[in-house]
């Protein structure tokens, strides 16, 4: 038995600006009803990605499929609904924005109405439903744009950092309501973002994008935890990549590979000789960042611990020895 | 300053008593100048889209000869006109010197590289997201670019004010591709001409009035659609 086609296929891909290459994709598909979540820095042609994946941009080659049939940028454009960083309301109340995509598709009256009201009240937008768009918070603006996108039903929802500009709370609210509109409507997704977390939260499927190039695809957990290179590494929050030569005196064994480890696997010990001095000290509020330097490498030691007797045993200057959580270091290929 | 308070009495006069000639001048006036401005807007916002969201080769310098074009004297824009309407010019075989659509051409190229200008601004201060989100909506180009206008219609209705500010009140194109004549296309501003030119300056100058008055009335009621829903 043959598995089904992929919802979205894209093959051979590359979007050129001038003679540079910003974004280079030999095979990429989304499966219906799946998260995938493409991670990577600015600048590494997420957005470029997403607008190639929603008929948005036309790539300089490549191949779009949608069902295993080759697609044009309308028929992509029909298929999916995006929601882009910037909330972009036009003027005119909530529920006039949320209906906007259903009357570009000609959706007769009686449905249009009865869809929007469903996401109105299924985002929690019914008490501002007739208040005027341009006065909404960026959280609500969010929404009503999140609400906008879903009221098309579409086979694949586009989201192009839709998180990034909201503060902490209203971000982790919105999220988790994505992610339960996501499991229950059976709707595609792809996410861009730089943030793992957003891709923790909500995707089955992540990858790693690195100058228009795919690094890394896998099963979320899998990719976070697990970079393939370097790059990936610093992506994925391993706030240390350490050479060969450094990895080995910090674990104790000889290895040939470089290792990454997070700032929060990394403890300090003033007890003993001391392999590195103590840097710099960066109070964060929540924790504190030690900077370590052994020989030619700086090393982030991360601590919940600010204590004023944890700032004196650790003030710059004092000999320290980094003890590395074995169990969280990724040795790199 | 009695020539001007003479100059209030008699526009006033002249728009209340009803007087034929004044009320016929006005109604020339208006209708020559607003389909000026409509025509101005039919050909401006096109231009304007595609200087705003096109990419193609020339197009600073297309940018360049419109904002250039907004600082055109009217008289030279009356005479290119009148060298292409005259009898051996290239448009000489239509007949249209001295007649009102004579006067509805040089006013339309007066006010369109206002009206281009001016839209072409207001457009690019909409998002330039804006209109790939409404794209992405399932907007097609031209409901896209229509909903980018909505968006910037309180600019663009300034870029309709300013061309039709400008040809209400121009002198030099109505002249000379009108000609000023009595009953066919003398218009407000060359009837003033030709009665400050003959002494009558209070005449002239309520002429004047009038033509401020029907000037702010209009942008009165472009103001309020403008306006519309705002506190």
């Amino acid at each position: 038995m043959t598995a089904p086609p992929a919802l979205l296929g894209l093959r051979g891909i590359a979007v050129h600006v001038g003679d540079r290459a910003i974004l280079e994709l030999e095979h990429l598909t989304i499966e219906p009803g799946e998260t995938l979540a493409i991670l990577g820095a600015n600048g590494a042609g997420k957005s470029t990605l997403l607008r190639v994946a929603g008929g948005l941009r036309r790539p300089t080659r490549g191949r779009l499929s949608l069902h295993g049939r080759a697609a044009t940028p309308a028929q992509l454009r029909e298929a999916s609904a995006a929601v882009l960083q910037r909330p972009l309301l036009r003027r005119g109340s909530v529920r006039t924005n949320v209906e906007t995509g259903l009357r570009f598709k000609r959706v007769p009256a009686p449905e249009r109405r009865q869809r929007t009201a469903q996401w109105l009240q299924r985002l929690g937008l019914e008490s501002l439903a007739d208040q005027a768009a341009h006065s909404l918070s960026g959280g609500e603006a969010q929404r009503v744009s999140l609400a906008r996108a879903l009221a098309l039903a579409p086979q694949l929802l586009l989201l192009d950092e839709p998180f990034g500009a909201l503060d902490s709370p209203t971000r982790a609210e919105l999220l988790a309501d994505l992610r339960d509109i996501l499991a229950t409507s059976g709707t595609a997704a792809l996410l861009v973002t730089h943030d793992r977390h957003e891709a923790a939260a909500t995707a089955d499927r992540t990858a790693i994008l690195h100058s228009g190039t795919l690094r890394q695809i896998g099963p979320t957990p899998t990719v976070l935890d697990h970079p393939a290179d370097a790059d990936c590494a610093r992506l994925l929050g391993f706030d240390n990549i350490l050479s060969p030569h450094v990895a080995s005196r910090l674990l104790g064994r000889e290895t040939d590979h470089a290792v990454a480890v997070r700032a929060t696997d990394c403890r300090l010990d003033s007890d003993g000789g001391g392999a590195g001095a103590v840097e710099r000290i960066l109070p964060f509020g929540a924790f504190t960042r030690a900077i370590v330097r052994i020989d030619d490498t700086r090393i982030f030691s991360d601590t919940p611990a600010s204590s004023p007797e944890w700032l004196t045993a650790f003030e710059p200057g004092t000999r320290v020895d980094v003890h590395i959580n074995l169990s969280a270091a990724r040795t790199l290929p | 300053m009695d020539v001007l308070w003479d100059a209030v009495v008699e526009a006033f006069r002249l728009l209340l008593s009803g007087d034929g000639e004044t009320w016929e001048i006005i109604g020339r006036s208006l209708r020559i100048s607003l389909t000026a401005t409509a025509l101005a807007l039919v050909l401006g916002l096109p231009i304007s889209a595609a200087l705003a969201f096109g990419r193609f080769p020339g197009r600073r310098f297309a940018l360049a000869l419109v904002n250039t074009g907004m600082g055109v004297p009217p008289v030279v824009a009356g005479l290119v006109i009148i060298v292409l309407l005259w009898r051996s010019g290239p448009l000489g075989a239509l007949g249209l010197l001295y007649t009102q659509t004579a006067m509805v051409i040089a006013q339309t190229a007066i006010a369109l590289p206002l009206v281009a200008g001016f839209s072409t601004a207001a457009l690019q201060q909409v998002d330039p997201d804006f209109r790939l989100q409404m794209q992405a909506l399932g907007a097609g180009r031209l409901r896209s670019l229509w909903t980018v206008a909505v968006e910037a219609r309180l600019p663009l209705l300034a870029a309709g004010m300013a061309g039709f500010g400008a040809v209400i009140s121009e002198v030099g194109a109505a002249l000379m591709v009108g000609g000023n004549i009595a009953g066919q296309t003398r218009v407000l501003t060359t009837a003033a001409v030709l009665e400050a030119s003959k002494g009558a300056f209070a005449l002239a100058l309520a002429l004047g009035v009038i033509l401020l008055v029907i000037a702010f009335a209009v942008n009165l009621v472009l103001t309020a659609v403008q306006q519309h829903g705002r506190a």
